[in-house]
């Protein structure tokens, strides 16, 4: 079954370069597809133009803020599964992350385990709805 | 960031130097830092990494990392069943860890992984074995070293590729495990420092509290015990007012006895000299509570009249009684009438069971009850004082104390007698 599906485009936005290689590298080695983003900016247009089904959104980013980005992205794509990637673990922000329509958020420092498995998931679930 | 270098790495040398910083380091963050920079210039590596424990989320984290693949800082955290912690974790639990020495590193794994014979025999081997090189790939490493101390792992150094695709030889793995197993020990023994560190702080500060309020304790008590002195020296003052000598002050009481005892040859040092100084002023200070009729009488007392004159011995033994600092003053004026021979009061004590201060005290007190004129009879001259305590001497008073007083005493007017 695996092995059978279509690639899955993955975009990760965060404004710290290795870290976007970083998991870049990390997704590419189990067969993603993935692109990166350096700003919030950066990531409008990628959604455009790469289709992603899911993003890794850095929630705190120096011109646009990555809530200002979740909200933009879900208006225009609401399919677009979207985990919230934090090193604050302030409630408020994650609320309100959740509340403009995050699939999920994890916190920095992440377990690679724990992000992949998310991943999966939300992507479970796009398939079952679709 | 290929190796500057055109000779090899001298391992022994740089294995000196960082053990000299250890030393020096109290601090291993920086060593740790040191390290990692070491490693990255001189090795011409494609990343460095150093994972260390976070004690209180029982977790390990990227602390420091360098190199052109360098991994991202604050991202990633490796829990306890992360295949690579895992791994080093279970020390003595699983037989195979023994597959590999006390590191890991990619050439090793692949090449057991593609011995069949230990495959088939232990496929779950294979698994735990497939686990540990994908996550040793994830974090680009190609050897990762671990750091024990009594069998707790305190970090893993995580070494990429060599730039110039050569393996790593068996001096630098020795080099590297060295290094880890120094460096472990250094960040285990700052921990254990910085927890002694903090727990000795807080103990000085409690400490200084204390010690503040003990002061201030102290400096209260002083006080107190300097205004008892001060009443105390009123109430003398007043027991001589109601008993009127005409040879001048209690002062002068003190000024004999001291010149006695300096005669001879006491050691007046320190608290000594206050302690036999407050016994000349104070000996009489029971005498506030001796009626006046009995006091001041004209004539001899009777017998019943002489049971109430002795009480002002314990009379004034009480009131110095919240005299802490003064407990030998109050010891000496309960012995102030005790005879050399063994006959005074209250207790009859004799000789050298009588504190020489005491002994002291006592002539010093007879004689100026000679020399003053009482309430019931005229000063006699000196000379005859002097022969009263004579002839006392041996019975009353000790006579070394009486030979001593009178030598003083009659140096004194020798020499008021040149200056006058």
């Amino acid at each position: 079954m695996k092995g059978e599906e279509k690639m899955i485009r993955l975009l990760v936005v965060d404004d710290e370069p290795e870290i976007c290689d970083f998991l870049k590298s990390f997704f590419e080695e189990r067969d993603f597809e993935v692109q990166t983003a350096l700003s919030g900016g950066e990531a409008l247009k990628a959604v455009e133009s790469f289709h992603p089904q899911i993003a890794l959104l850095d929630i705190k980013m120096g011109d646009v803020d990555g809530l200002t980005v979740l909200k933009k992205v879900k208006e225009k794509h609401p399919k677009l599964k979207v985990i919230m990637v934090t090193a604050l673990e302030t409630t408020e922000k994650i609320e309100e992350a959740m509340r403009l329509g995050a699939d999920n958020y994890i916190t920095k420092p992440l377990s690679l385990e724990y992000l992949e498995n998310d991943v999966r998931e939300k992507i479970a679930n796009l398939a079952a709805n679709s | 960031m290929v190796s500057r270098r055109s000779r090899p790495v001298d391992y022994h040398e740089a294995l000196r130097d960082i053990a000299r910083s250890l030393v020096r380091l109290k601090r291993p963050e920086r060593l740790l830092k040191m390290i990692t920079r070491f490693l990255d210039k001189e090795l011409g590596l494609s990343h460095a990494a150093i994972l260390v424990l976070d004690p209180q989320k029982s977790r390990y984290t990227i602390f420091d990392s360098k190199g052109i693949r360098k991994l991202p800082r604050g991202l990633l955290r490796f829990d306890p069943d992360h295949p690579l912690i895992r791994w080093f974790q279970s020390k003595n639990k699983d037989k195979d860890v023994h597959l590999l020495p006390g590191y890991v590193s990619q050439n090793r794994i692949r090449a057991l992984l593609r011995d069949s014979h230990l495959m088939k025999s232990h496929p779950e081997v294979g698994k735990r074995l497939a686990d540990l090189q994908r996550a040793l790939q994830d974090l680009r490493a190609e050897v990762a070293i671990p750091g024990h101390v009594k069998d707790a792992l305190v970090g893993v150094l995580l070494l990429g590729k060599k730039l110039n695709h050569r393996l790593f030889t068996q001096t630098e793995l020795h080099f590297f495990q060295t290094l880890v197993h120094d460096a472990a020990i250094a960040v285990k023994t700052s921990e254990f420092n910085q927890r002694l560190i903090e727990r000795n702080l807080e103990l000085e500060s409690k400490k200084r509290e204390l010690e503040e309020r003990l002061q201030e304790i102290e400096r209260l008590r002083k006080k107190e015990q300097e205004t008892y002195y001060q009443i105390m020296k009123s109430l003398a003052q007043e027991v001589h007012a109601k008993d009127p000598y005409t040879f001048g002050h209690i002062r002068q009481v003190e000024q004999l006895g001291i010149m006695a005892a300096k005669e001879l040859g006491l050691d007046l040092s320190g608290k000594k000299h206050d302690i036999l100084s407050a016994s000349l002023l104070l000996h009489d200070v029971g005498k506030i509570g001796i009626p006046d009729n009995i006091l001041k009488k004209p004539g001899s007392l009777d017998s019943e009249e002489w049971k109430v004159m002795r009480t002002h011995v314990e009379k004034g033994v009480k009131i110095l009684e919240p005299l802490s600092d003064f407990k030998e003053v109050a010891e000496i004026i309960r012995c102030h009438h005790e005879f050399y021979d063994g006959t005074g009061y209250p207790r009859g004590l004799k000789g050298d069971e009588i504190p020489i201060e005491a002994r002291i005290v006592s002539v010093v007190d007879a004689f100026h009850a000679i020399v003053s004129t009482r309430c019931y009879r005229e000063g006699r001259p000196m000379e005859a004082a002097f022969q009263e305590l004579q002839r006392c001497a041996g019975t009353q008073f000790d006579p070394k104390v009486v030979q001593a007083f009178v030598r003083a005493v009659k140096k004194k007017r020798q020499k008021e007698h040149k200056e006058g």
